[in-house]
């Protein structure tokens, strides 16, 4: 019943902290030379594709943030140990940045590319709907005043949300053939040049740092944030 | 069970969300089509296929406070889950009231509004199975996100955020006419997801 | 003859620990006042006792049985609790009916409101009465269920004393039938029932 975080978890992540920042920066000067120095431009879209260096990790990161939040979500159920609904609701605010910068550069992007800033294309439509699906996990949580009941329910929003992420997806792709015959899949370039495949490796383990840093600090904040209402309880 | 069903439509009645109502919900945001978009009897047709659903998703969305909240706030679900033990009777119940007072009105006027709108008699037959097996749908959602969101604060647009993205799928295949078998697919989804989430939902509040 | 046992319950709320170590033994014909302060958990400790509340430590028994395994348990009780179960928007007649269909019992409503000296209330909105007369409406509900056990949170908040006077009458005349009833309460009412717990 009374589960608590252990010490030692506590632990691994106030010193990991300092370690991951300097790993990011490392890996962000190296991904960042890489992807707009040391790369060619490509022949069609010319430099403004170097976009795709920030969009496309994002843009995964952002489906792998919405995959821990339900798997967290489901372990959760499982063992009812709270450093998972911690690690959900850390993760849910990451994901929806994610999200929000894979939404904005690939409006970015398709500005030069498609000459309009919103083309209602399959990915970047599923991406908005997945923006607000991480809203509603997000208002729905800080909705409840009773934290212990709103981290079981927004755990149950969380899989619901998940269940619905292929069905949203496939929708979506079918109404797009239907409005647009000829689909402009620029975004999804069949075969990339491997000059281009080493700076998209290290954006992509970068972004990965990225994630992670962000992940522990907000950790952290949660952690520190549940002592604080213990504390009141208490007293 | 069907003294819960009674209880729900009696419910219903005395609240005044009578069949009119509702119905007169449905024509009035259907005339604002030739308001807005002209006379034009083509363009009119293809709106008419659109702002339908519109209708139906508002009409079982802003209702949705009266299928779990309203009981839940006045203290009757306690006294309701006390007298069923079985937390699924409820909610079936509550799918079967919702359905008929916001959603089958629709259906009883359609023949009138398509008529309004020159749609043809074969469209007309395929608009109502969308309209119908996406209805189901779309209820089960509404119910499960009801039980969820009970103790939630600044509830409909809260509500609203959570479940029009899960809307979506049913909107864009309820517009399309030869889908029916896809939506019906999706209210069975829903229709199993929606009882095993009303029923945690429900759970946790009452406890 | 009717037993009500409640064993070393304790009963955690998220991580707090609300009921501790709780033993009582009531038997029929008894009142117990459970009184304590705001947030002692007089509130949880009824919810758990209507099976409400199923996650708990310890053990309420009903005639021997474990109340979360005796499928005819619902039946044996009655549960008032403090929100009234009334519609505002509905008259006090459609309220009762409303009632007649969950319970599925026939009830002669006027003469009821009439324990209440209300009868000539109900054709009106429940939500133009006051509290008090709110509150007596949702204690009518104590007649539609032919039950063993009455489980009353916060009775006699809102209530006059005319209406105590007639709420206490009641618990009497429950108590001579042979039934148990459970009170929480924040004032004290020793003068009229003896036997009380803190908690």
């Amino acid at each position: 019943m009374n589960l608590r975080l252990t010490n030692k978890q506590i632990n691994i992540i106030e010193k990991a902290n300092p370690f991951l920042i300097v790993s990011t920066v490392v890996a962000f000067t190296f991904g960042l030379y890489f992807s707009l120095l040391q790369s060619p431009p490509d022949y069609i879209q010319g430099d403004s594709m170097r976009i795709m260096y920030i969009h496309v990790p994002s843009a995964w990161f952002a489906l792998l943030a919405y995959t821990i939040l339900a798997g967290s979500s489901v372990l959760w159920f499982i063992t009812r140990n709270p450093i998972f609904s911690i690690i959900a609701r850390s993760i849910a605010q990451i994901g929806m940045i994610f999200t929000l910068i894979s939404l904005v550069t690939g409006s970015i992007w398709g500005k030069p590319t498609w000459g309009v800033w919103w083309v209602w294309d399959a990915r970047l439509t599923s991406m908005l709907l997945l923006f607000f699906l991480y809203l509603a996990y997000i208002f729905l949580w800080q909705s409840i005043t009773n934290k212990d009941l709103a981290s079981k329910i927004s755990a149950a929003l969380a899989i619901v949300g998940f269940v619905n992420i292929p069905i949203i997806k496939f929708s979506v792709d079918w109404w797009n053939t239907l409005h647009q015959p000829a689909t402009i899949s620029k975004l999804s370039s069949p075969s990339i040049d491997i000059s281009m495949m080493v700076p998209l490796f290290i954006m992509t383990l970068a972004t990965f740092l990225f994630l992670i840093t962000v992940f522990f600090i907000r950790l952290r904040i949660e952690i520190l944030d549940n002592k604080i209402l213990r504390i009141r309880e208490v007293k | 069970m069907f003294a819960l069903l009674k209880r729900d439509l009696y419910l219903a009645l005395y609240s005044s969300s009578s069949f009119f109502y509702t119905s007169s919900f449905f024509v009035l945001v259907l005339i604002i089509l030739p308001f807005l978009f002209g006379t034009n009897d083509v363009q009119l047709q293809v709106l008419f296929k659109g702002i339908i659903w519109i209708g139906l998703s508002l009409s079982i969305l802003l209702t949705m406070e009266r299928i779990f909240n309203a009981d839940y706030e006045d203290g009757n679900l306690d006294i309701i889950i006390q007298r069923n033990p079985s937390l699924e009777t409820i909610i079936i119940s509550k799918y079967i009231t919702h359905w008929i007072v916001y959603c089958l009105p629709l259906f009883i006027i359609l023949p009138i509004l398509s008529f309004l709108f020159y749609v043809s008699l074969d469209s007309f037959f395929l608009i109502f199975l969308n309209l119908f097996f996406g209805s189901l749908g779309m209820v089960f959602i509404v119910t499960f996100v009801s039980a969820l969101t009970l103790g939630a604060k600044r509830t409909i647009f809260l509500k609203a955020v959570i479940v029009i993205p899960l809307f979506v799928p049913f909107l864009i295949f309820g517009t399309n006419l030869e889908s029916w078998p896809i939506l019906l697919a999706l209210s069975m989804m829903s229709f199993v997801l929606s009882m095993y989430v009303s029923a945690y939902g429900l759970r946790l509040y009452v406890e | 003859m009717n037993e009500l046992k409640i064993e070393d319950l304790t009963c955690y709320r998220g991580d707090n620990l609300v009921l501790k170590d709780l033993n009582t033994k009531l038997k029929s014909g008894e009142t117990l006042v459970i009184r304590g302060s705001n947030g002692s958990g007089k509130t949880t400790l009824l919810r758990v006792l209507s099976n409400f509340i199923k996650s708990y430590n310890g053990k309420i028994l009903f005639n021997d049985h474990n109340v979360l395994e005796d499928a005819n348990y619902r039946n044996c009780f009655n549960f008032v609790g403090q929100k009234n179960s009334l519609k505002d928007n509905l008259s006090v007649k459609n309220n009762l009916k409303l009632w007649e269909i969950i319970y599925q019992k026939n009830i002669y409503y006027s003469k009821l409101l009439e324990d209440f000296h209300m009868s000539h209330l109900v054709e009106r909105d429940v939500g133009s009465l006051s509290d008090g007369q709110k509150k007596c409406i949702s204690l009518l509900r104590l007649n539609f269920t032919e039950s063993k056990i009455w489980y009353l949170d916060e009775p006699f908040v809102f209530l006059d004393e005319e209406n105590s006077q007639i709420l206490i009458q009641k618990i009497k005349n429950f108590n001579t039938n042979n039934g148990i009833v459970i009170i929480t309460s924040n004032i004290n009412l020793q003068n009229t029932f003896t036997n009380e717990i803190k908690i």
